[in-house]
């Protein structure tokens, strides 16, 4: 069964009144994500850009249950939200733990690893925009090599963590990553993940134009281009068992670099490695060993 | 009715069984692990109806148990020391939030140097957390505390921390009776609040400017101030329930026609009553004041317990660097201006050091001979 963009529900349970600025992509997942999680969903969100912009004061931008939480506690406040939704006998909720890369693969990720491996039935979303926003673009653990962030003006110097690598290596029953550019495919996977009994993982690239150096009007255009030059896999991994959901056009990776500022000093031969590691991922070209 | 034979860590094991928890969340750390194991155990036998998520940290622990709290269940968990440290962002948050956990505490030693042994000082570093915090003389009270505390903590709405020392009483058998479950059951009744309620969606804790964030924090030290009369009541309805009175915030004993008051919190409140009655049998008119709540400081009962006293001894296990001991303090600063009654401030007994009731019949020697020096607190067994 496809799904098809006129079925998806009407109504929007994220957005109304968020303080998202133009174009941010962690808004966006967070609109596409609830068209299929639904009303029986409560969410926390560490602290983030998307905790911030949610509500302010008295005021929510979500329809469901919103607890803006700790930093490093989204996962292991969820698992105790579950157990005590178990203890009253309510079963058809979804609880979700809503971090950046932050709160999700650095600061975040001992909670995470320990309810991943305790198979919590929650699911747990990195909103990935690759470097830490909410405090003016300094680098984290998924910001990739060589961009150039607030406090590494010449360019980070290692790669990118793999999360999605991580989590499958947890024994996950479901993992997937997702891109802001692929509604449809990031709708489907969160259906899949609310449908697991057990916990659930999705990894979603979430550009921010302010970090990216990018117009406000291209953050979907950029995911898309991550993921058509096949920087950005959309795949999934259910039981263990990885499928790609999305077969890439390979567009050259330069096509997805050059157009952000924060590549803007790479070399050509800078470019060529990243091209190679693409080459070399999907088994295609002449990848140099 | 049952008499047994319980540890501390028993006790307030038993305490979370008859408060019929929903939700335990817990990482195990010495001395307050065997609180944990034997509520497991009771899980596993199908003795409770209660989920246990099983933490990969302490901080996780607490986070865990808010979540649920949050989420509308009764929860508890159980620390000390080094973990109680690393969980004290989430403890602040929890008191913030408004959230009933109650927290058993086995109280160590803070690390450096290393030390499993008893001290208060683990619970003393999070004196401003906006928990209220109970101490504990003996192991029969960290049952009934902490029963008193669920419902205490669900009046008011805030955090609740019961204090007992790591081996002296964690490890340590005594003589406990535990209540019938259908008397614990009409005395802690539950109802359900559930702040992240699936059919009435709220946004909690959402970015605070400054025209709220002030008044929430108004509103959460009423909370406490509150405390103090429900931590009273709630006393006297124990006793009146199950023939047990512990006296509300503090406990005067022997104070009627003292003339030295020893004050202090904790185990050695057992041993400063031997104490207090070898020197009576002596004739010499001293008394004991038993700090029960730290937090709220019971500061008007303490004014009128100390009215007419020529001399105040505090007994501190817990030291605040460059500042003396947190009691001492808290006495010091309760008489300030309304008594010129000397008080004196012994720290004693830290990391284990052994304090019985001959040392604090030392102590009590030493502030009556240093009656007219000035001393701002004294280290005392070095």
């Amino acid at each position: 069964m496809t799904l098809n963009i006129k079925d998806l529900p009407q109504q929007d349970l994220f957005g109304p009144g968020n303080a998202a600025c133009r174009g941010c992509g962690a808004a966006i997942a967070g609109r596409q994500a609830m068209k299929a999680l639904g009303s029986r969903t409560i969410i926390t969100i560490p602290a983030s850009c998307m905790a911030t912009l949610s509500g302010n004061n008295q005021r929510t931008a979500w329809s469901v249950p919103f607890y803006h939480t700790l930093f490093e506690i989204a996962p292991a406040v969820s698992a105790g939200i579950r157990a005590s939704l178990d203890a009253q006998g309510i079963k058809d909720v979804n609880v979700v733990s809503w971090a950046g890369d932050a709160g999700t693969a650095d600061i975040g990720f001992q909670s995470l690893s320990g309810a991943a491996e305790r198979d919590d039935s929650i699911i747990h979303v990195c909103y990935d925009n690759e470097m830490y926003m909410n405090t003016g673009g300094q680098t984290g653990s998924q910001t990739p090599m060589y961009a150039m962030t607030s406090n590494q003006k010449q360019g980070k110097r290692t790669g990118k963590k793999d999360m999605l690598a991580i989590m499958v290596a947890h024994g996950a029953g479901y993992v997937a990553s997702a891109s802001i550019s692929h509604p449809l495919d990031l709708i489907e996977k969160f259906k899949k993940a609310a449908a697991h009994d057990g916990f659930s993982y999705i990894h979603i690239l979430a550009p921010c134009y302010r970090g990216w150096e990018i117009p406000t009007d291209q953050s979907v255009a950029t995911a898309r281009r991550a993921v058509e030059c096949g920087l950005w896999e959309l795949f999934e991994v259910v039981e263990g068992k990885k499928v790609r959901t999305h077969e890439p056009s390979f567009l050259p990776v330069a096509d997805y670099l050059l157009p952000q500022g924060r590549f803007k000093k790479l070399s050509t031969e800078q470019i060529q490695e990243v091209q190679d590691s693409v080459n070399s991922h999907y088994g295609r070209g002449e990848a140099k060993q | 009715m049952t008499v047994s034979l319980l540890t501390g860590s028993e006790a307030a094991a038993y305490g979370a069984k008859l408060a019929k928890i929903e939700v335990l969340a817990y990482y195990p750390i010495t001395p307050a692990f065997p609180a944990m194991e034997k509520i497991s155990k009771f899980i596993e036998d199908g003795e409770m109806n209660t989920r246990f998520v099983r933490v990969e940290c302490d901080h996780s622990a607490l986070a865990a148990a808010l979540g649920a709290s949050l989420a509308g269940s009764r929860t508890f968990t159980v620390t000390n020391s080094q973990g109680l440290l690393y969980m004290t962002e989430v403890v602040y948050h929890t008191a913030g939030m408004r959230q009933p956990v109650v927290m058993a505490v086995a109280n160590r030693a803070l690390s450096a140097p290393h030390s499993r042994f008893p001290e208060q000082g683990d619970a003393i570093s999070q004196d401003a957390s906006g928990w209220i915090q109970l101490f504990c003389e003996n192991n029969q009270e960290v049952l009934d505390t902490t029963l008193q505390a669920f419902k205490v903590a669900e009046t008011c709405r805030l955090p609740a921390m019961v204090n007992y020392e790591g081996y002296i009483q964690s490890h340590t058998q005594e003589e406990v009776d535990v209540p019938d479950q259908a008397k614990v059951d009409v005395f802690l009744p539950f109802k359900r609040v559930s702040a992240l309620d699936i059919n009435n969606p709220q946004g909690l804790n959402t970015v605070t400017s400054p025209e709220f964030y002030m008044d929430y924090k108004y509103r959460q030290n009423e909370a406490m101030e509150q405390a103090l009369g429900l931590i009273n009541d709630v006393a006297g309805e124990f006793g009146r329930a199950f023939g047990r009175d512990w006296s509300g915030v503090i406990e005067g004993y022997k104070m009627e026609d003292a003339e030295h008051a020893v004050v202090a919190m904790g185990s050695s409140v057992s041993d400063a009553r031997i104490v207090v009655d070898a020197l009576r049998a002596e004739g010499k008119k001293v008394g004991l004041v038993k700090v029960r709540s730290f937090r709220p400081f019971p500061t008007q009962a303490l004014r009128a317990m100390l009215k007419n006293v020529g001399l105040v001894t505090v007994l501190d296990k817990n030291i605040i660097f460059g500042a003396g001991g947190a009691l001492g303090n808290e006495v010091k600063s309760t008489l300030y201006g309304v008594s010129s009654v000397p008080v004196k401030n012994y720290i004693i007994g830290l990391g284990g050091r052994d304090v019985g009731p001959e040392e604090i019949r030392q102590v009590v020697g030493l502030a009556e001979e240093r009656i007219k020096q000035e001393i701002g607190y004294e280290w005392f067994g070095l």
